[in-house]
C-alpha cells in the first residue's frame, strides 16, 4: 500500500476545465472518499489517478514514483467500476485470476490468492460460474475480490455501490469497511451520495465544480464545513439556510457577528416542550405541512409565517403528537448554527 | 392482418421465392428435349446434366471460388475488425465514416475493374486468385468493418479500461477482452464475406478468365456460342447454391442483428 499524491492536477476537455489544479494527498491505509453532485470532477479525478485519463497539467505519484506518465497497467493500481465490468465471456474465478496472469503470477501462488480472496468474499461456491448467471450483489463481491488478489500499491473504486438495492448497499459498505481494516488498504472511493461517503471514510473530499471545497474527517465537514456547498451537501435532511435578516425577523434569532447568512441543522429544530429555556437560542411558531416518518425519527416540514420553509429532524414519538396543519411551538437548540458571508464561505 | 391473410401472403411470397430454384432444380434434372418445354412437369430424370459437370471441371471451379472466398474473408476479417473497434472507439476519420464507409458500394463495379485490370496486368498477376482476392475486398471489406462496428459499440468502456488498470496493453485488453465478445458478430460477418465473394461474377470474369475461373465464371460459360446448355448449367448452379444455403441458415439471426446496428445485447 502506498500513499497517493496529486500536485497540480489538471484536466481539459478543449475549453472546458474539469479539473482545475487539484492538490491532494491521500494518506496510506486510509479510505479517501471523493464526494459531490455530478459534474464536480470526482470521477474524472480517479480516472486521472487509474491513468485512464491523461493529465493536462499537474503531477500524480504514487509512493515515490512519479506515475503521471505511465499507462494504467504500469500504475500498479485496482479499479471497481460502477457496473462491475466482470468479463463475460470468462468464469467467476478466470475473472478474479485475470490481472495476476498478465502480472505473469505463478499458477499455484494464482490458485492459492484466487482461493483466498474468493474465501474472503464468501464467493468460493460460485467460480465455475459466468458472470451472468451471478446477482447483483454477488457480481460486485467478484469485482472487488478481483480488485483485492492483485495486491495493489491503492484501489480504486468508481461508485461501486450504486447499482446495488438499498439493503445491499449497507451490507456491502460494512463489507468494504472490514475489508480495508483487514487488508490495511490505501482506498480512493467515488460517490455522490453523502451519506456512503459519511460512513466509509477517514478523510472525505467534498468536490464542487472541479475544485475542492474541503478536506476534513465526516465530523470536520458536518460541523465546521468550509461553504454553504459542503454545508448543504453534507447532511440529511439538507440543512436549512435563510437570510440572517428573516433569520432575524422570523426566528427572532439574534446574530452580531454580521453573517449574510445562517444555517440551522435540522435536528437542531425542537419542539419548544423538548427543550430547556436556557439551551433554546430562539423560539418561534411555525405551521407543520408535511410529516415524514423515517423509522426512529420523523422529518417535519414547516412553513413560516414569511412562507419561507425549514425542515426539522426529530424523534418519531414526539411527532405522532403532531397533526399536519397545526401551528407548533419550536426552538432551535444548542449553538450549532452555521453562519456564511455573501460568498457563501463560513464565518466562525 | 389477420392469421389467415398473414398465411397466405407468406405462402405466396414463399413460392415467389422458391420457384426459381424449383424451376433450376428440374432443369437440372431434364433432358435436353424436355427443356425446350419449360412448363414440362413430368419427364424422365436424367444424370446426363451432372455427369457433364463432372467433366467440365466445375468441381476444379469451385475450388478456386474457395481459395478466393477464403483469403478475401481472411483479410478482411483482420483488417475490418481492427478498422471498426478503431471507429467504433476513436471515432477515427470522424464522425462520417461510420457509413460513409459504405460509399464504397455506391460506386460500380465497372469504375474499379478496369483500374483493377491494369495493374494486375503490370504486376503480372492477371488470371491469378490474389488479383480477385484484392478486387473483391473492394466491396468486402467495407460491409464487414461496417458490420462489425455495432458489434463494438455494443461492449462498454469499461471491460477495456478494467483489462488495461489489471496490466494489459490497450491491444492486450482488445485482444483478451473485447474480441472474444464479438466473436459471434466476427462469425457472421465471415459468413457474410464468403457469401459475397462467391457469389462475384463481373471481377472475377475480368480479372481471371482463363485457367483461374471461379465457380460463377464457370456457370456463365455454359452460355455457349451454340447455346445456352440450361440443363448443365442448372446442374452447376445448384453445386454453387448449396454453400450459400448452408451459410445463411448459421448466419441468418446474426446477421440481423448485425444490420440492427448490434443494438441488442447478447
Amino acid at each position: 500500500m502506498a500513499t497517493i499524491t496529486l500536485q497540480g492536477l489538471q484536466k481539459r476537455y478543449g475549453d472546458v476545465e474539469a479539473v482545475h489544479a487539484l492538490d491532494l494527498e491521500i494518506p496510506d491505509g486510509e479510505v479517501t472518499v471523493l464526494v459531490g453532485p455530478s459534474g464536480c470532477g470526482k470521477t474524472t479525478t480517479l480516472r486521472l489517478i487509474a491513468g485512464l485519463e491523461t493529465a493536462s497539467g499537474g503531477a500524480i505519484t504514487i509512493g515515490e514514483r512519479d506515475v503521471t506518465r505511465l499507462e494504467p497497467k504500469d500504475r500498479d493500481l485496482a479499479m471497481v467500476f460502477q457496473n462491475y465490468a466482470l468479463y463475460p465471456h470468462m468464469s467467476v474465478r478466470d475473472n478474479i485470476a485475470f490481472g495476476l496472469k498478465a502480472r505473469k503470477t505463478s499458477k499455484a501462488e494464482s490458485d492459492r490468492r484466487v482461493a483466498e480472496a474468493a474465501r474472503l468474499l464468501s464467493v468460493d461456491h460460485l467460480l465455475a460460474r459466468k458472470p451472468g448467471a451471478l446477482s447483483g450483489g454477488q457480481q460486485q463481491r467478484v469485482a472487488i475480490g478481483r480488485a483485492i488478489v492483485r495486491e495493489p500499491a491503492a484501489f480504486l473504486f468508481d461508485e461501486p455501490l450504486s447499482n446495488l438495492d438499498a439493503k445491499l448497499r449497507v451490507e456491502m459498505r460494512a463489507e468494504i469497511l472490514r475489508l480495508q481494516r483487514r487488508l490495511d488498504a490505501t482506498i480512493v472511493h467515488v460517490t455522490h451520495d453523502q451519506e456512503e461517503a459519511m460512513t466509509l471514510a477517514h478523510r472525505v473530499v467534498v468536490m464542487n465544480g472541479g475544485r475542492i471545497e474541503q478536506i476534513g474527517t465526516p465530523a470536520e465537514v458536518y460541523r465546521q464545513p468550509a461553504s454553504e456547498f459542503v454545508a448543504r451537501f453534507i447532511g440529511s435532511p439538507e440543512l436549512n439556510v435563510l437570510e440572517t435578516a428573516r433569520a432575524h425577523a422570523v426566528l427572532g434569532l439574534n446574530d452580531p457577528r454580521g453573517a449574510a447568512r445562517v444555517g440551522i441543522r435540522p435536528e437542531e429544530i425542537q419542539l419548544a416542550s423538548a427543550v430547556p429555556a436556557d439551551e433554546a437560542v430562539a423560539r418561534f411558531t411555525a405551521r407543520l405541512d408535511v410529516m415524514e416518518l423515517v423509522g426512529a425519527q420523523a422529518i417535519l416540514t414547516f412553513v413560516l409565517p414569511d412562507e419561507e420553509r425549514v425542515r426539522a429532524l426529530v424523534d418519531a414519538r414526539t411527532a405522532g403528537r403532531l397533526a399536519e396543519g397545526q401551528d407548533v411551538e419550536l426552538a432551535i437548540a444548542g449553538d450549532g448554527l452555521l453562519r456564511f458571508d455573501a460568498d457563501g464561505r463560513r464565518v466562525p | 392482418m389477420s392469421r389467415l391473410g398473414r398465411r397466405l401472403f407468406l405462402l405466396v411470397a414463399a413460392v415467389v421465392v422458391a420457384f426459381p430454384y424449383a424451376w433450376v432444380l428440374m432443369a437440372a434434372f431434364k433432358a435436353p428435349e424436355d427443356l425446350n418445354d419449360p412448363s414440362k412437369l413430368s419427364f424422365t430424370p436424367t444424370f446426363d446434366n451432372w455427369r457433364a459437370v463432372g467433366d467440365s471441371h466445375v468441381l476444379g471451379s469451385a475450388g478456386t471460388s474457395v481459395a478466393v472466398g477464403l483469403s478475401t474473408v481472411a483479410i478482411a476479417l483482420v483488417a475490418g475488425t481492427l478498422g471498426a473497434y478503431a471507429i467504433s472507439r476513436f471515432r477515427a476519420g470522424g464522425a462520417t465514416t461510420r457509413f460513409g464507409i459504405l460509399l464504397s458500394q455506391v460506386m460500380p463495379p465497372a469504375v474499379l475493374v478496369v483500374p483493377l485490370f491494369l495493374v494486375a496486368f503490370n504486376l503480372g498477376m492477371r488470371d491469378t486468385v490474389q488479383a480477385v482476392v484484392a478486387a473483391h475486398l473492394t466491396f468486402v471489406l467495407p460491409v464487414v468493418t461496417w458490420f462489425l462496428i455495432g458489434f463494438f459499440d455494443a461492449v462498454p468502456m469499461a471491460f477495456e479500461e478494467q483489462a488495461m488498470v489489471d496490466g494489459q496493453t490497450r491491444f492486450g485488453a482488445f485482444r483478451r477482452v473485447v474480441l472474444p465478445q464479438v466473436l459471434p458478430g466476427i462469425g457472421a460477418a465471415g459468413i457474410f464475406a464468403f457469401v459475397l465473394s462467391w457469389n462475384d461474377l463481373f471481377y472475377a470474369l475480368i480479372l481471371a478468365g482463363g485457367n483461374t475461373t471461379t465457380l460463377p465464371v464457370k456457370i456463365a460459360s455454359f452460355d455457349t456460342f451454340r447455346g445456352v446448355e440450361l440443363g448443365t448449367m442448372s446442374a452447376a448452379i445448384l453445386v454453387s447454391v448449396v454453400p450459400v444455403f448452408v451459410a445463411c441458415f448459421f448466419v441468418q439471426r446474426r446477421l440481423v442483428r448485425g444490420l440492427s446496428g448490434g443494438g441488442l445485447k447478447y
